[in-house]
């Protein structure tokens, strides 16, 4: 009888211009907005909430060994305490939540308010204002419950089931979850919220030509703090136990630190400090939100309100080319196809905002690992000149270079507009070789500012000869990554529809982690040892010889048919069917 | 000569054309007809060599143009139906990229994207990026990229869609000016008037099959009507007043 007559309120609802707009805002926040419906990284609803929920799920899988009773005592842990075992653990599932929620509102940002084609689709029907405004605000609260709710579900029964396998209490699982799921669940409204509130104060201050652009840097300073909060998972935990007396100041830059601090206190663990930071939490999320509403209001009224008298779009400013760049493209770029595509390739990566976005993301990541390894350079080292040459400050350059070459072939992957991809089709031969212009955009794009500083630093630091010596390898080792990386390339970066799942991707997967290990590690550690006696460097000539001659071979053993250029990524059938009736 | 042999083409045995054939002289201007799904689409991306046909040839002065793309490709200057071009880039730039991958020399190509610019009333807003341009102004930079190389073959896909009472006068004109001046123009289109004036021949396809083919002073003669009359004789047996009639009925039903 309840569920019937709640089905029925449901429908009635549902059915109202209300529900109807809620629906349509929830659809749109899913399925991507803005005013050109150009980006290619539409993933469908269903494909989201799954990637949404896997990254929790998995870690808790991968935890398993970390907490089995029999796999402590076999390793001669006995008398473990697993609440402190379990808190970095907990912090890293924390900033997981807020990592994930905060991409997520990134990813969807031109989404989140309704923009020009709402306005021309919906000002005009007899629908007040205000009914648009609480309606696409129900629907981001819809939105954030439901990526919160998703992305920390695995985590928050998978968790407690790992930390209290070897308990054998159920009060203490549920105790435990119960504890876990708040903390993750507030970490992931308070990040989305602070996105949320960022965008609306844009809106709310910024005039809205210069919107657009301000945004663009906006949102890549905010992926680049995701990924560095992501990487203090390995650092904070420790840090935060170890506190002595208040709070210290840093922690306010760290609102993980807040939820963390949270679930220490509602467990009875936690540390003045801890203690201190667990009150930040109702507070700041409280006003948060009423910030972001706020800001909300004041953007939605300036923006889409006002929509029409607001003048589409922006130009963007033409500076012709310097005399020394026309030189140097008509150097590199030998022919029409590689010069048109060039600058195609070019812009895409600078203005197309999925795009900039993922690298931005690689980019950040690049840093925070940099800063690492200058870090532990410095550990128990005075001198800037001692601290040089550690394996750790020589890794840096190729750290860079190892992840902005991967960032930049996964981007080339990712399709552009692909509806637009016509004119090339139409107009390339299909026997064009894409590999030379992605190696000369990649070339373009790393190494000039990366061998400058390398090298400038080194000559610094270390002198002429450690300088050339050093900055030869990482030129070497990036070309060598880059050449790798191509074996087969044939498509036009941007313009091929996205790569379908193989059943080696996994197997690619993991050879980009031990290659990473050993072009970036391994090649540092041995630099560090030779290049005191510059004639061991030479043993590094065979591995970059084999580094050369694998792609080449691959290359060169490609039949004609593989190099072709193509627009659409298709799988080999098992059977194919000749038609012969046809 | 532009020349298809019994195009065919099926999509998973479906036949979306049949046994299309015609020929296409310098100077002429071809009008293709017909009504939604009766193959007009296929047929413009066989002759641009986007889609191979199932059967069936297209040839370029005798030379199947498979064999070639590429140097066909040269010869072609094509205006799809639907405008999507990449939102990022400036109408410049947009114009700038096909220009160079058509090979022209930059000091040509920059003069010519300059006046074309100006001809069709794009030149203030030449960087502005596209995502910010209306359908009218899209359909412009497709035509000046189709325009900018002096391409032999036209081949124009719905080219009025969207553009204003004055760059479509425009273009009807240059449509007939290029005809003139001895190239090939296959021209698809729904809007019979302007096939009506613009050609001198025109293809009526139905259902992926050609049902009509001739001058349209000789089509007018033998049915002694107007295109549109001749064409609704052909292919629909329609009676479009009392559609419209049920139309309005339904419209005003409590």
């Amino acid at each position: 009888m309840i569920r019937e007559i709640a089905r029925q309120e449901w429908d009635y609802q549902r059915d109202r211009p209300f529900g109807r707009l809620v629906q349509l805002f929830v659809a749109r926040i899913f399925r991507g907005g803005g005013d050109t419906d150009a980006e290619g990284l539409d993933l469908g609803v269903g494909l989201v909430l799954t990637l949404l929920a896997l990254p929790g799920g998995f870690v808790s899988i991968f935890l398993f060994d970390k907490y089995g009773s029999l796999l402590q005592w076999l390793r001669g842990q006995t008398n473990v305490d697993t609440l402190l075992m379990a808190f970095s653990d907990e912090y890293f599932f924390i900033v997981l939540s807020m990592t994930v929620t905060g991409a997520i509102a990134v990813w969807r940002w031109d989404a989140i308010f309704p923009d020009r084609r709402d306005h021309m689709n919906l000002a005009h029907l007899p629908v007040a204002t205000r009914t648009i405004f609480f309606a696409n605000l129900l629907a981001v609260v819809f939105l954030v419950g439901l990526v919160a709710f998703d992305g920390n579900a695995a985590s928050c029964v998978l968790f407690p089931m790992v930390v209290s396998a070897s308990q054998g209490s159920l009060l203490f699982f549920i105790k435990f979850g119960l504890v876990h799921a708040v903390g993750v669940l507030l970490s992931s409204v308070f990040s989305f919220l602070a996105v949320f509130a960022i965008l609306g104060l844009l809106m709310a201050i910024l005039p809205p030509r210069f919107l657009r652009r301000v945004s663009a840097y906006a949102r890549g300073l905010i992926v680049v703090y995701l990924v560095t909060l992501l990487c203090t998972s390995f650092v904070i935990p420790e840090l935060l136990r170890r506190v002595k007396g208040p709070a210290p100041s840093w922690t306010l830059l760290f609102p993980s630190c807040w939820f963390v601090s949270l679930c220490q206190l509602l467990r009875q663990r936690a540390n003045p400090a801890m203690a201190e930071l667990a009150k930040l939490c109702v507070p700041g999320i409280t006003l948060l939100a009423l910030f972001a509403f706020c800001v909300y209001a004041i953007g939605y009224r300036r923006h889409f309100v006002q929509i029409s008298e607001i003048a589409e779009g922006t130009s963007v400013q033409h500076v012709p080319l310097p005399w020394h760049w026309s030189a140097l493209e008509r150097l590199i770029l030998r022919t029409p196809f590689q010069s048109g595509c060039f600058r195609f390739v070019g812009k895409t990566l600078l203005r197309s905002e999925a795009h900039r976005l993922v690298l931005t993301g690689v980019a950040g990541l690049a840093l925070v690992l940099a800063s690492q390894a200058l870090m532990r350079a410095f550990e128990g080292i005075k001198s800037p000149q001692q601290a040089a040459m550690t394996s750790e400050a020589l890794s840096i350059p190729f750290v860079v270079s190892f992840l902005l070459i991967i960032g930049l072939r996964v981007v080339f992957e990712i399709p552009s507009d692909l509806r637009a991809n016509w004119i090339f089709q139409l107009m390339l031969d299909p026997d064009q070789e894409c590999e030379p212009l992605a190696r000369k955009v990649i070339f373009v794009s790393i190494l000039p500012w990366l061998l400058v500083i390398t090298f400038a630093a080194y000559l610094y630091l270390k002198g002429p000869v450690v300088a050339v010596l050093h900055t030869l390898v990482v030129a070497a080792w990036s070309c060598l990554l880059t050449n790798v990386v191509l074996v087969r390339f044939r498509k036009l970066p941007f313009t091929c529809s996205l790569p379908v799942f193989k059943q080696h991707s996994i197997v690619i997967l993991i050879s980009l982690c031990f290659g990473f290990l050993i072009y970036a590690g391994s090649t540092a550690e041995f630099e560090s040892s030779a290049l005191s006696q510059p004639i061991r460097m030479l043993f590094l000539l065979p591995v970059a010889g084999v580094a050369w001659y694998i792609p080449h071979y691959l290359g060169k053993n490609t039949i004609d048919l593989e190099r072709r250029l193509i627009f659409e990524e298709t799988t080999t059938r098992t059977v194919e069917l000749l038609r012969l009736s046809e | 000569m532009l020349e298809a042999v019994q195009l065919t083409k099926r999509y998973s045995s479906l036949p979306a054309v049949q046994d299309l054939s015609f020929r296409l002289q310098p100077g002429q201007v071809l009008g293709c007809l017909g009504p939604n799904g009766s193959g007009k689409s296929t047929t413009v991306k066989m002759l641009t060599g986007l889609l191979e046909p199932s059967r069936g040839v297209v040839r370029f002065n005798g030379r199947a143009i498979q064999e070639d793309l590429a140097s066909y490709r040269m010869h072609l200057g094509y205006v799809p139906e639907e405008a999507h071009l990449y939102p990022y880039l400036t109408g410049w730039e947009y114009l700038e990229m096909v220009g160079t991958l058509r090979g022209m020399g930059r000091n040509r190509m920059y003069l010519k994207i300059d006046s074309l610019l100006q001809l069709f009333s794009l030149h203030v807003a030449r960087h502005a990026s596209i995502g910010t341009y209306s359908k009218g102004m899209r359909q412009r930079i497709l035509l000046i990229a189709a325009l900018m190389h002096d391409p032999d073959i036209f081949i124009f896909d719905e080219p009025l869609s969207g553009l204003d009472v004055t760059s479509a006068l425009i273009f009807k004109n240059l449509v007939q000016v290029l005809g003139r001046s001895g190239k090939f123009v296959f021209y698809c289109s729904h809007v019979l008037e302007v096939v009506e004036k613009v050609c001198t021949d025109v293809l009526i396809l139905r259902k992926g099959v050609v049902i009509a083919h001739d001058s349209v002073t000789n089509m007018g003669k033998i049915l002694g009507e107007s295109l549109e009359n001749t064409f609704l004789h052909l292919v629909d047996d329609v009676d479009t007043m009392n559609v419209a009639r049920d139309i309005v009925e339904v419209m005003k039903a409590a």
